[in-house]
């Protein structure tokens, strides 16, 4: 029973995880950029969907979606105004850009947290969940919103898989994350590119942000903690490998299940903290990551 | 002798026009109180607005002697060391007579010996550790300054065991129950007391869980509690409250959660839970249209005519401590700090929530709040409906328990 | 003998400050100064060792609460207290820098990162004993004299500054410039980089663990907030990159400016960090040389 339990959680939060982090990894991929306002751009789209759904009167649906579009918006002007600003920047030496852009990235998201916990103090908001009740499974009680969760996530994972693998854009992504400089060389207009991944960044930052607010509520105290959880997914799945932050985000939210059911709830974060420890002492490339 | 005395009437007159411009200044010299608290929380947004309130009553009735009192504002941002900034502020910067200062414990114990060093007066509207007290027991000399505005632990935990005694346990058959609260200062005594007066009145105690204030998945706990088959939650919870309120209505965890719940005691927290409170049950000093006392209602009624919602607990005795520092300087007729500790020790205030009178140094608790029917004691409130319901004591209940249909209540 | 003679100017005026400014301002200047050490122990890793180092409030953070768990605890007095926490510091800097050092590019920077965090969950993980979020309250403190705190922050941060400017510019801090621009040269000149880097750290880890302990003693109270969180080494790099990277007295004036400016703002309220952050951005994107930067480059070139 307990076992089932666990299978079932587990694998609503892993899903979440996944689809946070696998944006987070194309970012890196295609852009180079580990952007430190990820957890800003959830949180963001959380709040949205909140604040349209209950004071604007709009309901579920169409408040998820406006927190969906909200994070949209917020990934582009982050690219916009932070990263290509600063990548194209003539007065940082070449060696310097990484870290700039690491900086500003995370003074752009403490930015967009300051201006939430304003306008929306920092008290948590639950989405409503887009189907409420419970359902039970082989006698394990669910919410539905759950379920629904492991489900918009594996679609949304599945629909990008037949992006990157079935169209031309996609594969054309996929080629720049393994090789911009090349893509160049063959003529594809690379800023399009950019533009085209943190689109798709903002829309899978966003699903995963709604989501995460109707499963477990948000506050913009949250956005360093998620922030954090996505590129702790990403360094163990390695940089860059979108199977490998599937994979890390699958051990990494079965690992905090396990340890809140059968050890205690309170040291839930210890073990994958831990493992962070060991890998990245050991093989700092993560487990598929590439150096 | 007739010049003499006009020599004299002279004196007088001058004496008189040299003074007169001293008096008026020292009248209109304010009496500044700040207020530290975490703005932007649920139950502290409520401490600064009943503070300015009661203020803006005791102007318009004249002030004290005349005197204005100005209530000078901080937010610590839920931050102990943003409060000891804002403290050593109001103390060297703003010059304040006397800080009402949060509702977190953490931040009240870093702010004591402040109190101490700088010899001002602080009152804490809303902190349960037993510790504060305790410390001004253990080191009267210095910390002689600090007054504990509330319950403190362990008498809330016996308010929540008198509650249960008559609502649970002979009410609704309850004979277990599992302790759930928040890893805190303020829930060490309390649990302990849960503990101990459980069991008198009946109930088991199958666990006691303390769960990280960081948490945000709140999943296994309630499937662990749920494993254990109580017939009641046993709450100390106040900084987490949306999130598991929200998980537990959201998993329909069919145990009835029943105890401390500081966030559950706003007005808002049925729209900041999407109405998931429903059923809750929490304990506090105060309710809406309950007539504990004669000032309960007015306050309420003000507040929210003032500010659009009810006031959180904290609330009720920020109001009251603006009131009673006001009248202890009026008794001690200066803003001295020894004098007012002394005018303060000597409070017997009907206050909003009750008679508030504090403990002396023969208690171990000196400086806190004197507990018990004849001065305060506690209500058991349920959210039903989107209103808050007391539904214990009889005296003064306005309706019956009444659970949200996923809740088990145990057989007869 | 001149470019000394601005700062010794500046340190006697702003050593004669308490004569004249009111006790408010003198705290604030109290908390700049400490946080300048914060910043001048980051350029000395950054602009020097060119190791970018996420987490600075690792160090601090470890060093602050070395000193405030001793001092709660066991009662220990604040020398003893202060110089255990550097140590415990410079041991963090240690356990960090060895495996740290063999990675590049963003691999180092999340390593440092993840050390933060690591700290931040552990101490609220063990609430009860730490305070957790809200803090931890000390028994003892530096003084209440507004005065005295202010003249032992001016002091240590003048000490310091000394130290580590010293360090930069003497022939050590050459070749850690060297390992820091070009690696593979300085090695092939064979001085030993790694070595060397190491070395940076643990100053740079010393310093850090020293400040954050002093600060501590200072509040009254450890918290998170001030001494650990991701917000603080933020701010920490923000004063560094602002006062200009690689003048190690930059970051000392970069701290001022910050602490200055977002007391300045405060009347405003929550959106006071957000116009510092707006502001540290733009500086990035538009002067990433600095205050100083340009100023001293400017003889260089």
């Amino acid at each position: 029973m307990k076992a089932l339990q666990i299978l079932i959680d587990g694998f609503a939060i892993s899903s979440l995880y996944g689809l946070g982090a696998i944006g987070f990894t194309l970012i890196f991929g295609v852009s180079g950029v580990l952007n430190l306002s990820h957890g800003a751009i959830m949180v963001t789209a959380a709040v949205i969907a909140w604040a349209a759904a209950g004071s604007l009167h709009l309901g579920p649906y169409l408040g998820a979606l406006c927190g969906v579009l909200a994070s949209l918006a917020m990934s582009f002007a982050t690219y916009l105004l932070v990263v290509r600003p600063i990548q194209g920047s003539t007065r940082i030496p070449r060696e310097e850009k990484e870290i700039f852009v690491l900086t500003g990235t995370l003074l752009w998201g403490i930015m967009i947290q300051e201006a939430i916990a304003y306008a929306f103090t920092s008290n948590p908001k639950t989405v409503l969940p887009l189907i409420p009740g419970v359902i039970y499974i082989l006698g394990v009680r669910t919410p539905m919103q759950e379920i629904l969760t492991a489900v918009v996530s594996w679609a949304a994972i599945g629909l990008l898989w037949l992006l990157v693998n079935r169209t031309r854009r996609g594969k054309v992504l996929l080629a720049a994350s393994i090789n911009p400089r090349g893509l160049t060389i063959l003529g594809f207009e690379l800023g399009d590119i950019h533009l085209f991944v943190w689109g798709l960044y903002g829309v899978l930052a966003g699903l995963a942000g709604v989501l995460l607010g109707a499963f477990l509520g948000v506050s913009s105290d949250n956005v360093g903690t998620l922030t954090a959880s996505a590129f702790s997914i990403v360094v163990l799945g390695g940089l860059g490998s979108v199977t490998g932050s599937l994979v890390g985000a699958y051990v990494v939210g079965y690992l905090e299940t396990i340890t809140a059911y059968v050890v205690s709830p309170s040291i839930r974060t210890i073990p994958v903290l831990l493992l962070l420890v060991l890998v990245v002492y050991l093989r700092p490339q993560g487990l598929l990551g590439r150096r | 002798m007739a010049r003499k005395s006009h020599k004299q009437a002279l004196g007088v007159a001058l004496a008189a026009a040299l003074t007169l411009p001293i008096c008026a200044a020292q009248a209109a010299d304010p009496i500044k109180i700040g207020v530290i608290a975490e703005v932007s929380t649920i139950s502290g947004a409520a401490i600064p607005k009943a503070a300015r309130l009661a203020a803006e009553e005791i102007n318009a009735a004249g002030g004290v002697d005349g005197r204005m009192i100005e209530i000078v504002e901080y937010d610590d941002h839920n931050s102990a060391a943003d409060a000891v900034r804002a403290f050593q502020r109001a103390a060297s910067q703003d010059k304040v007579h006397a800080v009402i200062a949060s509702y977190v414990s953490e931040v009240v114990l870093a702010l004591e010996p402040w109190s101490g060093r700088l010899k001002l007066p602080m009152i804490t509207p809303g902190a349960a550790s037993d510790v504060i007290s305790q410390r001004v027991h253990d080191d009267y000399d210095h910390l002689k300054y600090t007054f504990h505005g509330y319950l403190a632990s362990t008498f809330i935990a016996d308010s929540v065991c008198d509650g249960l005694k008559v609502v649970g346990a002979e009410g609704l058959n309850m004979k277990s129950a599992v302790v759930m609260s928040e890893d805190a200062a303020w829930t060490i005594p309390l649990d302990a007391e849960y503990l101990k007066c459980l069991p008198k009145i009946g109930i088991k105690v199958l666990d006691h869980i303390r769960l990280s204030p960081d948490t945000t998945d709140f999943t296994p706990i309630f499937n662990k509690i749920e494993g254990l088959k109580p017939d009641v939650i046993v709450t100390g919870i106040s900084h987490v409250g949306v999130q598991p309120t929200v998980q537990w209505h959201d998993q329909q965890v069919p145990i009835p959660m029943i105890g401390v719940s500081s966030q559950a005691t706003s007005s808002t927290f049925y729209k900041d839970t999407n109405g998931a409170t429903e059923g809750v049950i929490y304990q506090t000093v105060s309710a809406p249209e309950v007539a504990l006392t004669p000032k309960m209602i007015p306050f309420t009624n003000a507040f929210v005519k003032k500010y659009g919602v009810t006031p959180a607990y904290c609330g009720y005795t920020s109001y009251d401590e603006v009131y009673y520092i006001a009248d202890a300087i009026r008794r001690a007729g200066s803003t001295d700090p020894d004098k007012m500790v002394a005018a303060l020790e000597t409070t017997s205030w009907q206050g909003t929530i009750g008679k508030v009178e504090f403990h002396g140094r023969d208690s171990q608790f000196t400086h806190a709040m004197k507990v018990s029917p004849e001065f305060v004691s506690g209500l058991l409130v349920q959210w039903q409906n989107g209103k808050q319901v007391t539904v214990w004591p009889s005296a003064v209940a306005n309706g019956k328990i009444t659970f949200p249909s996923f809740v088990k209540l145990p057989g007869k | 003998m001149k470019s000394f003679a601005i700062p010794v100017l500046a340190a006697l005026l702003l050593a004669l400050l308490p004569f004249g400014v009111s006790g408010y301002v003198l705290g604030l200047l109290t908390l700049a100064y400490y946080f300048g050490v914060f910043a001048m122990s980051w350029d000395l890793l950054f602009g020097f060792a060119g190791e970018v180092n996420f987490g600075p409030s690792f160090l601090v953070g470890l060093g602050a609460y070395t000193a405030a768990l001793l001092n709660h605890y066991q009662n220990w007095p604040i020398p003893v207290c202060v110089i255990c926490g550097a140590l415990v510091a410079v041991l963090g800097g240690l356990a960090l820098a060895v495996p740290a050092l063999r990675l590049s590019g963003p691999y180092f920077g999340l390593v440092t990162l993840v050390a933060v965090l690591l700290l931040q969950n552990a101490l609220v993980l063990f609430a009860g004993i730490t305070g957790g979020e809200i803090g931890l309250d000390i028994p003892d403190i530096i003084s209440i004299d507004e005065s005295t705190n202010y003249w032992t922050a001016l002091g240590f941060m003048t000490v310091s500054g000394l130290i580590l400017f010293g360090l930069s510019r003497s022939p050590v801090g050459l070749i850690l410039q060297a390992s820091g621009q070009d690696a593979i040269q300085a090695a092939a000149l064979g001085f030993n980089v790694t070595r060397h880097k190491l070395a940076a750290f643990c100053v740079s880890a010393l310093f850090s663990g020293l400040a954050g302990a002093m600060l501590i003693f200072y509040m009254g109270t450890a918290s998170p907030g001030t001494v650990v969180d991701i917000g603080v080494g933020v701010q920490v790099i923000i004063a560094a990159v602002m006062g200009g990277r690689r003048t190690i007295l930059g970051a000392a004036l970069g701290a001022i400016f910050l602490i200055v400016a977002g007391e300045l703002l405060r009347p405003l309220g929550e959106i006071s960090t957000f116009i510092v952050s707006a502001v540290a951005l733009l500086v990035i994107l538009f002067f990433p040389g600095g205050f100083l930067g340009a100023a001293l480059h400017r003889g260089e070139r």
